[in-house]
């Protein structure tokens, strides 16, 4: 690819239009090798047909279509790419009906691996990670919850009871051994 | 039968309150009397669209300590939530592959703690490991409680109610993992509607995603709500007083969604509550107050009857 590349690829945000002329030092040529190695498969076997957008519910709603997707990886455009993998629902139809077994909704999952990776960390990431590990639990314990389950006559959330702090333990334990405190940047809650 | 063990994951016991009541009231003396009880170490799945989606490695730890726990009971695991059961039963299915399962037990020995899987029998000098089994509510009530065991505990049958079904993507998909209904026409969460006397209507795009999932509803939430409110003027045509899905977070979605578009709303709720208030438990129990769209006409219908 000597030459400038000229690019179609259906609208991808306003950042990639029709007819967008694309020069040689965008491309990364390791991005299908990368997303490989975050667990996509080969995105290279990607024939274009398209049926992933035609199944994807969000496809419909917004400027965000799978097969484009599929095609800036296969090009390595990575700045494209990042930032547009967190509106998949990874419902999964895409992978049901991909006639060259890709899984698109896998490859959405490495996206979000390798833009992590890049400093890309949108806040609910960290908002629940912090409550997985103060509280062991992915969503925040709320008090007025707490009072409508002893209503109910079910025990408390155990968040409080000092066993459970064995359980909290263990997981900052795990957590701070695969480094993932320092990815997301939670190391200050981690305390082990 | 089988033992198992709850597993409720986050959203139930934090948000929806009424579901555990229901499932523990359904599964218990009052109900079918399964062989179940808690484990109070478990944690959060954890939940996919964080964990799974940002760290593949930190996933993995955190979903076989839960399974450890499981190993240990020689129980299998059952879920009331889509999510954790795609969680856990992903994590069993990387398992298998003996260098992630090494990999892990490294990390894991940290904590005292082994994956090999439930040990099943001892050929020679050979011990044989069978992954520990994650079940979901719905998977568990169809096959091992058995619909005429549903429909026979129907004090109140729901004669005059019709229900949407919503089944959520993480029951049906990948195919290859939801080997307990068709993935692409399931059919068991409207048998046990009907074993409960009441009518599951059919709709359009009936398969079709709530739009929460894989951290959407956390990213951009119009976005999600839209996808809802697709869903919801589906069901609105198709005359349904309520919805009724396997999923906690699906009925997250749809309660906290339609305010943003519907004055009034379609109430939603849990298979477990729609069950319980078949077999005759007091509505009160079920916890409606902390559901965000009011219950009040699905249960003045119900009155009717």
């Amino acid at each position: 690819m000597g030459e400038a590349e000229k690019v179609f690829i259906g609208g991808l945000h306003e950042k990639l239009v029709e007819d967008k002329v694309i020069d040689e030092s965008q491309l990364e040529p390791n991005f299908p090798d990368e997303i490989y190695k975050f667990g996509g498969r080969d995105v290279m076997t990607c024939l274009q047909c398209g049926n992933c957008t035609g199944v994807c519910p969000i496809s419909l709603k917004i400027d965000y279509k799978t097969r484009s997707i599929i095609k800036c990886c296969q090009f390595g455009l990575k700045k494209y790419t990042l930032g547009t993998q967190w509106v998949c629902a990874t419902c999964y139809r895409c992978y049901e009906h991909c006639p060259a077994d890709l899984n698109p909704a896998e490859v959405m999952i490495a996206l979000r691996h390798i833009a992590v990776r890049e400093g890309i960390i949108p806040p609910f990431i960290k908002i629940a990670a912090t409550n997985m590990v103060k509280f062991g639990q992915s969503v925040k314990p709320d008090p007025e919850i707490d009072k409508v389950r002893k209503e109910l006559g079910l025990k408390p959330i155990l968040t409080e009871d000092p066993e459970y702090r064995t359980v909290i333990r263990e997981i900052q334990v795990l957590v701070h051994a695969s480094k993932y405190d320092k990815l997301i940047g939670i190391e200050e809650e981690v305390r082990v | 039968m089988s033992s198992y063990l709850y597993f409720f994951g986050c959203v139930i016991p934090n948000r929806y309150p009424g579901v555990e009541y229901a499932v523990r009231w359904v599964t218990g003396k009052e109900g079918f009397h399964l062989d179940i009880k808690d484990n109070k170490d478990f944690s959060c799945c954890p939940v996919p669209g964080i964990f799974y989606s940002s760290d593949k490695d930190t996933w993995l730890l955190l979903a076989t300590r839960n399974l450890v726990l499981a190993q240990n009971e020689r129980r299998q695991i059952m879920t009331v939530c889509n999510g954790c059961l795609a969680s856990l039963t992903k994590a069993t299915e990387y398992l298998q592959d003996p260098k992630n399962m090494g990999k892990v037990n490294r990390i894991l020995a940290q904590i005292g703690k082994k994956y090999t899987g439930v040990p099943q029998k001892t050929e020679g000098k050979r011990k044989i490991f069978e992954p520990v089994k994650v079940r979901h509510y719905v998977d568990v009530m169809v096959k091992d409680v058995g619909l005429e065991a549903i429909a026979s505990k129907t004090k109140h049958p729901l004669k005059n109610i019709r229900a949407a079904v919503h089944y959520g993507c993480h029951y049906l998909r990948p195919t290859e993992r939801a080997a307990f209904d068709d993935s692409n026409d399931p059919v068991m969460i409207d048998k046990i509607v009907e074993a409960c006397g009441a009518t599951s209507v059919d709709y359009e795009d009936k398969l079709d995603c709530c739009g929460a999932g894989g951290g959407v509803r956390s990213h951009v939430v119009e976005l999600a709500n839209s996808l809802t409110q697709d869903k919801c003027t589906n069901i609105a045509a198709a005359g349904a007083d309520c919805i009724v899905t396997g999923c906690p977070f699906c009925l997250l979605q749809f309660d906290n969604a339609q305010k943003s578009f519907a004055k009034e709303g379609i109430p939603v709720m849990h298979v477990s509550q729609f069950q319980a208030l078949a077999m005759g438990i007091d509505p009160i129990s079920l916890g409606f107050d902390t559901h965000n769209v009011s219950a009040h006409s699905f249960l003045r219908k119900l009155r009717g009857s």
